[in-house]
């Protein structure tokens, strides 16, 4: 009933959270990088230095968004089709395991930790999601009337 | 598809007037509460019995847009409208230029990493040591793949991201999609991409990715139709 029509249907939309988080983080890292570059480098050569930063890093950065974006895509939906419901724990539970798939090179600890990490991060976003909703959600406070005098009698 | 589950199934909701408690003492409650009220209470008109009508809840007659006959279909824009941009409607169903950008990019990202992995995995493979225990081969090839898949997924996903914000913009200012867009497009976002390079690579920076952009008309067309 309460379907979310402006996002796509499982499967295809791990393609377009894949790319709006690879854009999101490609258009952030070209002004945080070009900013760093643009102030770690001397006088004369800002522009220079700017770019250098943005061509060396921005991609980089769109590529760890888009990786976790999509990851966390894959997850959701792999969640959502096991579980067949959609509650914030959906999107626990794939932080969980996108953070551990992502750090799975590091050794078991490393692992999972990150999976835990990730997991609260999430917990929290969740969290503060529905408390928006809730504040947002609030009726509209009556309007406080000043004390009715007694009539004269 | 009924309206029930709102306000409770209709016989469930029936149930909770007098009149239809059970069939043998129906008639005898009836009778009773004819005497006692004055009027026959089956006969008044309540919630359950304007739920009953035939054809209150014809999803049919509902307004078209809840199309509630059909179930949630691929796409059930209740607020957004698809792209209209003329001659813009692609391969998958997309909104606006964002849902462009987003599936462009994350699916040419997606084949450079994937491409680049292979390749990466078959460099991996190639470049085993001797006679190194299992846990070094696997990591031989893992650090072979994470070399050249991100790299390449990189390099294209930012292209491809530049190819469509420049399409987006050109349909925006021209008011319509066609091949012209796409090639100048696919010749800005080439010449972009290395542009520090120097003017020879990013002529042919530029012209590969015109060709690109143009194969990629053309598979549209062929996989469209």
């Amino acid at each position: 009933m309460s379907a979310d029509h402006t996002r796509d249907p499982c499967p295809i939309v791990i393609l377009n959270d894949f790319g709006g988080a690879f854009a999101m983080g490609a258009i952030g890292g070209t002004v945080w990088h070009g900013i760093k570059g643009f102030r770690n480098s001397p006088y004369g050569e800002r522009f220079i230095g700017a770019s250098a930063a943005v061509r060396a890093r921005a991609p980089v950065v769109g590529g760890n968004f888009g990786v976790w974006g999509g990851l966390f895509s894959t997850f959701d939906c792999t969640v959502k089709a096991v579980r067949k419901r959609e509650d914030a724990w959906n999107a626990v539970i794939a932080g969980f395991f996108t953070g551990g798939a992502l750090a799975i090179r590091g050794g078991w600890r490393h692992t999972r930790n990150s999976a835990i990490t990730c997991a609260c991060l999430l917990g929290v976003f969740e969290g503060v999601g529905m408390m928006m909703q809730r504040v947002m959600a609030q009726p509209a406070v009556a309007p406080v009337y000043p004390d009715e005098q007694p009539l004269a009698a | 598809m009924s309206m029930s589950w709102l306000f409770g199934s209709s016989s469930s909701a029936s149930s909770t007037t007098p009149a239809s408690t059970s069939s043998t003492n129906d008639n005898n409650n009836n009778d009773s509460l004819k005497q006692s009220l004055g009027f026959d209470p089956a006969q008044v008109t309540d919630v359950s019995n304007i739920l009953k009508t035939p054809g209150l809840f014809d999803s049919a007659r509902l307004h078209p847009l809840a199309g509630l006959d059909k179930g949630i279909e691929y796409l059930d824009l209740e607020d957004e409208q698809l792209n209209n941009v003329e001659g813009s409607q692609g391969i998958i169903p997309s909104r606006s230029w964002s849902d462009d950008l987003c599936y462009g990019t994350g699916a040419v990202y997606l084949l450079g990493l994937g491409f680049g992995g292979l390749y990466g995995a078959q460099e991996g493979f190639k470049n085993i040591p001797k006679g190194a225990p299992a846990k070094l081969q696997l990591n031989t090839i893992l650090n072979h793949i994470t070399k050249r898949g991100p790299f390449l997924g990189n390099s294209s996903g930012v292209i491809a991201m530049t190819y469509n914000i420049i399409d987006s913009t050109l349909d925006a200012i021209r008011g319509k999609h066609d091949d012209f867009n796409s090639l100048g497009a696919g010749a800005l976002a080439g010449a972009l991409f290395r542009s520090s390079a120097g003017i020879k690579p990013m002529f042919i920076s530029s012209v590969l990715a015109t060709g690109a952009a143009g194969i990629w008309c053309g598979a549209k067309r062929y996989l469209q139709y």
